[in-house]
């Protein structure tokens, strides 16, 4: 191992514990606190403010968006030269992103003003356009009209008049609109004294975290101070190692110097291109470590939460603690069980236990949820047990045992324990991402590109370069990691806890059983597939490839719906207005207005 | 559902074990901060426990008797802060008894909206809470939005949103408000819009069923003789409703249902619950058809209620009267009275001593939640430790009117 690579180990833990741990953490804490204050009609997380003065809060808005705007102009100037169908490629970009920037702007400023009111007669043209709704419809529209002439008039003269005029305005079209959005927000600065930085509320789980560090570290006074103190270390640490064996993109490839080592001068070229299937000389693995034993680490790790919640439910000196503390290891022991056995399934199929191969196996054949739909349910049940949330917070109870193991624990400890559960929480997304769901792999994207076929009919093909294949890599598994969390969090919203009885019959009776039963349909049908002719198995390859198909097809039009619903006005149950509510709007406020910064 | 596998007996195990003694409240989440209960523990399952009440007592029914008959409508207002409208109504509805008057046609379909409206916000906060105690949290936000809703309803009719002392000897403090109907209307039909998506999340999930079916059961005699009324009576299959046995107010005059449950368990309890909200709104919605949009709201009797303050501030008359009432209070004849109406947990009743001055002798409360708390040791023997949580909350001990 070299510097270089050194470095770069040091990086992706980086990476892994702030995106994945201390991000996803943070963001769920952050939902938990939204969905509670949404519902109530209260204000939420948004309350977390860090007060900036108004100059830097202005140079904040201005600086980047001219560093965005002069390198948008630079990069215009720096493919002047280009001909041909790069040409019409960079224009085709450049139009799409003055379109996006022009109606994102309309949309944010047509939003401020009807929050804030009229001010200006631009205010009032915002205004006159109406529900910042049009904005995004005339977006896509927009989109729509630029996308049309590349498809239609390619090579006619028309065509390249409007891609000169594409290629030559759009850059300056977007620069001056940044700047102009900028401006805008800069002088609507100019009135206040000071700005809040709130960043949708995502700095509360932050002021949380800060404001836990401060508080009474209470130990009670007959507990055993030394396995009170250890067992928030024993329950936290675990949980922000685990992640460490998880790839979280494809590997990153670049051009082979003499040596055929990673130095600092490769690091900057990055190869333009990769074939599919192909594999490169010198790569960077998008993963802390590669080790063999890959899944066998996650659970030896996972298994030592278990001494975490004991430890602290037996040193606290607390009946209620004692009680938490042996539920959660109960619990825990069970789930661990229909735990392991689940992936025996999915370790026959990819024939290893490594996360790296794994995912590589599930992007050349099909997903794991499609291979393995049993135990993917099971695990994932299995899993939000391990994690102790509701339905399975029996460990807490905090309606039956006050707060089960954690009782006695006050301060950061206590956050400690908080935390490691959200990250439990992330760890279970990473972990079904990675083994069920495709880890970074995206459907029909090759290593060159997305190529888009059924059996042996090529439907659609479209050339990227390298890096944006596998940055689409890293994106498509950290979408799947947020949608599988904010899935766990709609359980933990939704229902209610299990009874202990309950579990352990859900735990031996039901999932242990289904478990053994997947391994034994696991093995039969894998015998099956290894006898089976010619036919079989090139009707196989259709289904599989219908599956990505089914997939693509489910995420487009999850994604469609999902905007739909963000875009449907809210209703509101009309209600007279009582006279406590004309008192409010008398003295300039009504009960859902905003609290004033 | 199954029972609970109860098949171990520790001294199989060879390992010399003893119950452990738990002392659950008065502060614990589940107790609602005003009862005890010493539960002997053999690993989760009850053995025996030892309910405790009496830790919100605040000695209301000896302050009744300091003051006159008006001052004690705000006493019978914190006696039940979920439901405080029925308090209200019932000790009006007995001191009228007393004084031998019923009210005009106009406050009495008042009276019957606003304590439907406070029996919906009663079972709406105890099976919320109960849902929430569980874990589900969502519903218990949903429901109690809807609460707050009715709650707005009050706020504009009398001005405070929970302890209301509205009601007066012989009428309501004020008549209806102009946006009264429509503002009900349109409040229940939201209530029911709510209910019915809680409903639906609710009694189709298995955990849920699981955790109330066949838990917590009492016997119909049982509860019977533990003087058990309302929803946790009509949950053992008694059909008593106070509203139908011995119909007050303009309750004769109404079509609504009494439902019952067949198992006497938590679970029926709760589904009892849900389904009186319905019926109220069904009484609400008559109610509210037949209530005049004008006519007295009280009765028209000078030693029973103030005259008015334009009159007060003008005329001595008035003025002698209203210092009269005010001063010495309103004079209940001599003798006693038991009166009892339907209360948000059952039957409620007020039994009134008077000598004749213009102070109360005795002021009884026969609060339902007392009697039922009774119950309590009785239904989670046995059980297990998570059980508490749906037996304590099906049963809705409201601390104030059970210790007074």
């Amino acid at each position: 191992m070299n510097w270089v690579e050194f470095t770069l180990d040091a990086a992706k833990a980086v990476f892994v514990v702030a995106v994945l741990s201390l991000g996803i953490g943070g963001l769920l804490t952050w939902a938990d606190r939204r969905q509670g204050a949404m519902i109530q009609d209260r204000i939420g997380p948004n309350r977390a403010v860090l007060w900036l003065p108004k100059r830097l809060a202005q140079a904040l808005a201005l600086g980047p968006a001219l560093l965005v705007a002069a390198g948008m102009v630079a990069v215009a100037l720096v493919s002047r030269s280009l001909a041909g169908e790069a040409r019409t490629e960079r224009a085709f970009v450049f139009g799409h992103l003055a379109v996006l920037l022009v109606w994102l702007t309309g949309l944010s400023v047509s939003r401020v003003v009807a929050a804030r009111g009229v001010r200006s007669s631009f205010d009032a043209f915002v205004a006159w356009i109406g529900d910042s709704r049009r904005f995004f419809f005339a977006g896509l529209v927009a989109h729509g009209l630029v996308a049309l002439p590349g498809m239609t008039l390619r090579g006619t003269a028309v065509g390249h008049h409007l891609r000169e005029f594409a290629f030559g305005g759009a850059p300056f079209v977007f620069a001056l609109v940044a700047v102009f959005g900028a401006v805008y927000a800069a002088l609507a600065m100019e009135r206040a004294d000071k700005v809040g930085l709130r960043i949708a509320g995502l700095l509360h789980p932050a002021a949380d975290g800060l404001k836990t560090l401060f508080k009474e570290d209470f130990v009670p006074p007959n507990a055993d101070r030394f396995l009170h103190g250890l067992a928030p270390i024993v329950t936290f640490f675990p949980a922000l190692v685990l992640l460490a064996v998880v790839p979280f993109g494809d590997t990153l490839c670049f051009a082979p110097n003499a040596a055929g080592v990673l130095d600092w001068a490769s690091l900057l070229e990055p190869l333009a291109s990769v074939p599919a299937g192909g594999t490169c000389e010198v790569g960077v693995r998008l993963q802390v470590v590669d080790l063999n034993i890959g899944l066998l680490y996650v659970f030896a790790l996972s298994g030592t939460g278990i001494v975490g919640a004991a430890l602290a439910g037996w040193s606290s000196d607390n009946k209620y603690s004692l009680l938490g503390g042996l539920r959660a290891a109960s619990q825990m022991v069970s789930y661990e069980v229909t735990l392991g056995l689940t992936v025996v399934g999915a370790l026959m199929i990819y024939g290893t236990p490594r996360f790296g191969e794994m995912v590589a196996w599930q992007a050349t054949h099909a997903w794991g949820i499609f291979t393995q739909p049993l135990a993917a349910i099971l695990f994932f049940t299995a899993a939000i047990a391990e994690s102790k949330r509701i339905p399975f917070d029996l460990p807490e109870g905090e309606s039956e045992i006050v707060a089960g193991y954690f009782t006695e624990y006050s301060g950061m400890k206590f956050t400690m324990f908080f935390f490691s559960e959200y990250v439990a929480v992330a760890t279970i997304g990473v972990l079904m991402t990675t083994v069920f769901f495709g880890g970074w792999h995206v459907p029909f994207l090759d290593r060159d590109g997305f190529r888009v076929a059924i059996g042996e009919s090529v439907v659609a093909q479209q050339a990227l370069s390298h890096v944006v294949v596998v940055l689409l890599g890293v994106v498509a598994f950290l979408g799947k990691v947020i949608l599988l969390c904010m899935l766990q969090l709609t359980i933990r919203w939704t229902l209610p806890r299990l009874r202990y009885d309950h579990l352990m019959r859900l735990g031996w009776r039901l999932l242990l059983p289904a478990s053994l039963v997947n391994i034994l349909l696991t093995g039969l049908v894998l015998l099956a597939v290894e006898g089976a002719g010619e036919q079989i198995l090139a009707a196989l390859a259709v289904l599989v490839d219908l599956s990505m198909a089914a997939l693509a097809v489910g995420a487009l039009g999850a994604g469609v719906a999902l905007v739909s619903y963000w875009l449907r006005p809210v209703r509101r149950t009309r209600m007279p207005r009582t006279s406590a509510v004309r008192l409010a709007e008398r003295l300039g406020g009504t009960r859902t207005a905003r609290m004033g910064a | 559902m199954e029972p609970a596998d109860r098949t171990i007996d520790e001294s199989e195990l060879g390992l010399p074990s003893e119950p452990m003694l738990l002392n659950v409240g008065p502060s614990h989440p589940a107790m609602h901060g005003t009862v005890r209960l010493v539960v002997e523990l053999s690993g989760e399952r009850i053995l025996r426990a030892d309910v405790q009440v009496g830790y919100l007592h605040r000695g209301f029914e000896k302050m009744c008797e300091r003051g006159t008959w008006s001052q004690c409508f705000p006493y019978v207002d914190r006696c039940n802060y979920v439901s405080p409208m029925l308090n209200n109504v019932g000790f009006a509805l007995a001191c009228e008894k007393l004084l031998g008057v019923e009210v005009p046609e106009r406050c009495q379909w008042y009276r019957m909206v606003l304590g439907e409206l406070a029996r919906i916000a009663d079972h709406l906060t105890c099976t919320a809470a109960m849902a929430m105690e569980l874990g589900a949290f969502t519903p218990y936000l949903w429901m109690v939005r809807a609460r707050d809703m009715i709650w707005d309803v009050f706020e504009e009719e009398c001005g405070a949103r929970l302890t209301h002392s509205f009601g007066r000897v012989g009428g309501m403090a004020h008549p209806p408000t102009s946006t009264f109907k429509e503002h009900t209307a349109s409040v229940i039909a939201h209530v029911l819009r709510l209910l019915d998506e809680v409903s639906r999340l609710l009694l189709n999930n298995r955990i849920f069923l699981d955790r109330l079916q066949n838990v917590g059961r009492i016997s119909a005699e049982d509860a019977i003789s533990l003087g058990w009324t309302g929803p946790a009576l009509r949950g053992c299959g008694v059909p008593y409703d106070v509203r139908k046995a011995h119909p007050y107010l303009r309750y004769g005059e109404v079509d609504f249902d009494v439902p019952v449950g067949t198992a006497g368990d938590c679970f029926d309890r709760y589904v009892v619950r849900l389904e009186e909200v319905r019926q109220s709104a069904r009484i609400i919605e008559q109610a509210l058809a037949r209530l005049p949009d004008d006519g007295p709201i009280s009765i028209d009797d000078p030693r029973v209620m103030l005259p008015p303050k334009s009159e007060v501030y003008a005329t001595i008359e008035a003025t002698i009267q209203h210092f009269k009432i005010v001063m010495e209070g309103l004079k209940l004849p001599t003798g006693e009275v038991y009166s009892y109406t339907e209360g948000g947990n059952g039957e409620l009743g007020f039994y009134l001593v008077s000598d004749g001055s213009g102070t109360p002798y005795r002021v009884r409360i026969r609060p339902p939640s007392f009697l039922i708390t009774a119950g309590l040791e009785r239904l989670i023997t046995g059980e297990m430790m998570a059980d508490v949580v749906p037996c304590f909350g099906s049963l809705n001990m409201i601390g104030g009117e059970c210790d007074r």
